[in-house]
């Protein structure tokens, strides 16, 4: 019998609209991601895609809508409340501290305490507990990184992008956004982020990834949402062989097709 | 017993030199020290006894002490210019309690409190105002320093008795032969043990290298930055402080003129150590021995016959030279 939760999504974004000044950004948008679904959302620059995210992570406040996780309406006030809640975002430029190591980056902001705890900022950190528990949780997303010491600008592009990955899931995340996790990777670095992708996948997560790489998304998400000028154009599974795919996302982003159902005249 | 798939040989040395490097910069410095103090007992004469020893540490203890607070400003990416005027200030302000009736160690406390109080304005400035870090607390240092000198009207008064205790007096003193260690050397030992731990254990210290290495990330992990700024220019304004109680204990007057140009030392012992002025690099450590290395250089060359300019060449190519060497470590 399948449980109730399994049939409401994660996270439901209801007519969002977002305004800057004169320019509206997002024009009413409804997001949905179940359980377990990897989303893709995509566009061309400006139309809407990191806004959107932006109000899904509590960077921004949106003017009209609701965002509900799990059935609930919830008012994200700022990234730290965003958190709380679940939901985790990789930023475009991965927001590491380049100074610190692995595992620090890793439990930024929410380090472990050891003895004196509850004196604020004059908490003593539980080190070793930070470590082990960084070098476990890079084992079970099977990633390649021999210290958890290692100052995070000693590793390579592919590496941390992985570790901004591994940091998302570490704590109890009900979804996790990546913002272009594979621009400007090599070729080998992006095949090892998307068996990431995959392998978060298998473990339960839920996922939503803003990229321009078509193949990517192709190859690893379940469903596809298209933005233009800040209106969802479709909202379609991942089917069908590759050159159609490209031929109807692309289609779709330069506005050539306008026939998806729920797309407002505004 | 891991599931990590097999590197090549080459990849695993590539990650060992990297945490090698990491650690590895200590050592040299460590070393530097050793055969400077080597190098100065043999050519020398009487550098390797222990009344220099002592006279060494005590002298050093003040740009230690100034050096360890801006180590703290500089780690967080900024600098603080105006602990030479809060040396100053504090010991005044403390003496003149004192005078005025006050009990010493209560004189003593108030001294340290003008410079928690300059460091938070310090602090306030840079984190509310948005002044850049130079900015604000070269402000300041003018600032504390006309303060000083208006309200002593640029006279040093003497302290009563009893205020000179703390600067001069000695433990374990065995009479002539060996003075006693003095409780500046004492003080300085015990301050650089417990900001080395702040800095090293508390996420205080892990704040204050995520802020100066990288200030949007550590906001975006939800990081109070103007907390950890302000505490950071704080700890500067305090050590500054002591470093003013401790010169004013010594001479047993407030010297509304003292402390000009001890910056400069300091964040030459910062630097020498190891800190950048980037920010997100630098240690308690570190900042010991480069101000050691400075300490030794002083103390060495007076003894060898050198003067005064010939030091401040030496110190000026030692800190370039340590700079670069950091540089060329970083390139590779």
């Amino acid at each position: 019998m399948i449980s109730m939760t399994e049939n409401i999504p994660v996270v439901e974004m209801r007519n969002i609209k977002k305004n800057f000044a004169a320019v509206r950004a997002l024009r009413g948008v409804d997001l949905t991601l179940h359980h377990n679904e990897v989303l893709g959302l995509v566009g061309d620059n400006a139309a809407g895609k990191s806004t959107l995210m932006k109000v899904l992570s509590g960077a921004y406040i949106p003017d009209e809508g609701e965002i509900l996780i799990e059935g609930n309406k919830v008012h994200l006030n700022d990234p730290l409340r965003a958190r709380q809640m679940g939901i985790e975002m990789v930023y475009q430029d991965l927001a590491l501290v380049n100074k610190l190591s692995v595992a620090a980056n890793v439990f930024l902001g929410r380090e472990a305490e050891s003895r004196f705890k509850r004196l604020g900022l004059f908490s003593v950190m539980n080190q070793k507990y930070m470590e082990q528990e960084t070098q476990h949780l890079l084992e079970r997303l099977k990633i390649n990184i021999s210290s958890v010491r290692l100052d995070v600008e000693g590793l390579s592009g592919g590496q941390r992008q992985t570790v901004a990955i591994a940091r998302a899931t570490a704590f109890n995340a009900k979804v996790i956004i990546m913002d272009e996790p594979t621009a400007a990777l090599s070729v080998a670095a992006i095949s090892k982020v998307l068996d990431l992708v995959r392998e978060l996948k298998a473990q339960g997560c839920s996922i939503i990834i803003i990229s321009h790489r078509l193949e990517d998304i192709y190859q690893v998400c379940d469903r596809m949402i298209v933005l233009r000028h800040g209106r969802k154009v479709c909202d379609y599974p991942v089917v069908g062989d590759i050159h159609e795919f490209r031929e109807r996302v692309v289609a779709y982003i330069v506005g050539a097709r306008n026939d998806f159902p729920e797309a407002t005249a505004d | 017993m891991s599931e990590m798939t097999t590197k090549s040989i080459q990849e695993e040395s590539l990650d060992g030199k990297k945490l090698l490097e990491q650690f590895g910069g200590k050592f040299l410095r460590l070393f530097a020290v050793i055969v400077l103090f080597i190098v100065f007992s043999l050519t020398a004469q009487n550098f390797f006894s222990m009344r220099t020893v002592l006279t060494l540490a005590l002298q050093t203890s003040t740009i230690t002490l100034m050096g360890i607070g801006v180590t703290f400003a500089i780690i967080t990416g900024g600098i603080d210019l105006s602990i030479g005027s809060v040396v100053a200030l504090s010991g005044t302000i403390a003496v003149m309690t004192a005078i005025a009736g006050v009990p010493i160690w209560l004189s003593m406390i108030i001294g340290l409190l003008v410079g928690v109080v300059c460091g938070l304005l310090n602090g306030l400035m840079i984190t509310k105002m948005k002044l850049p870090p130079f900015i604000a607390t070269l402000g300041m240092m003018m600032v504390a320093r006309g303060v000083g000198l208006t309200i002593t009207n640029a006279n040093a008064k003497p302290a009563p008795e009893g205020f000179g205790e703390l600067g001069n007096g000695t433990v374990f003193g065995t009479g002539p032969q060996f003075p006693g260690i003095a409780y500046p050397v004492l003080i300085m030992i015990a301050v650089a043990i417990i900001c080395h731990l702040i800095l090293s254990k508390t996420r205080l210290g892990r704040y204050t290298y995520a802020v100066g290495s990288n200030e949007e990330a550590a906001r975006l992990a939800g990081i109070k930055i103007q907390h950890v700024k302000n505490l950071n220019y704080i700890f500067s304004g305090l050590l500054s402080a002591l470093v003013g109680i401790i010169l004013a204990s010594r001479m047993i007057t407030s010297q509304p003129n003292s402390g000009q140009g001890y910056e400069m030392n300091a964040i030459a012992a910062a630097v020498i150590g190891g800190a950048s002025l980037m920010g997100g690099v630098g240690t308690i450590t570190g900042t010991v021995i480069g101000s050691f290395i400075i300490g030794i250089l002083t103390v060495g060359l007076t003894m060898a016959g050198a003067n005064y300019f010939m030091q401040q060449i030496v110190i000026g190519l030692v800190v370039i030279g340590a700079v670069t060497v950091d540089q060329l470590k970083g390139r590779k």
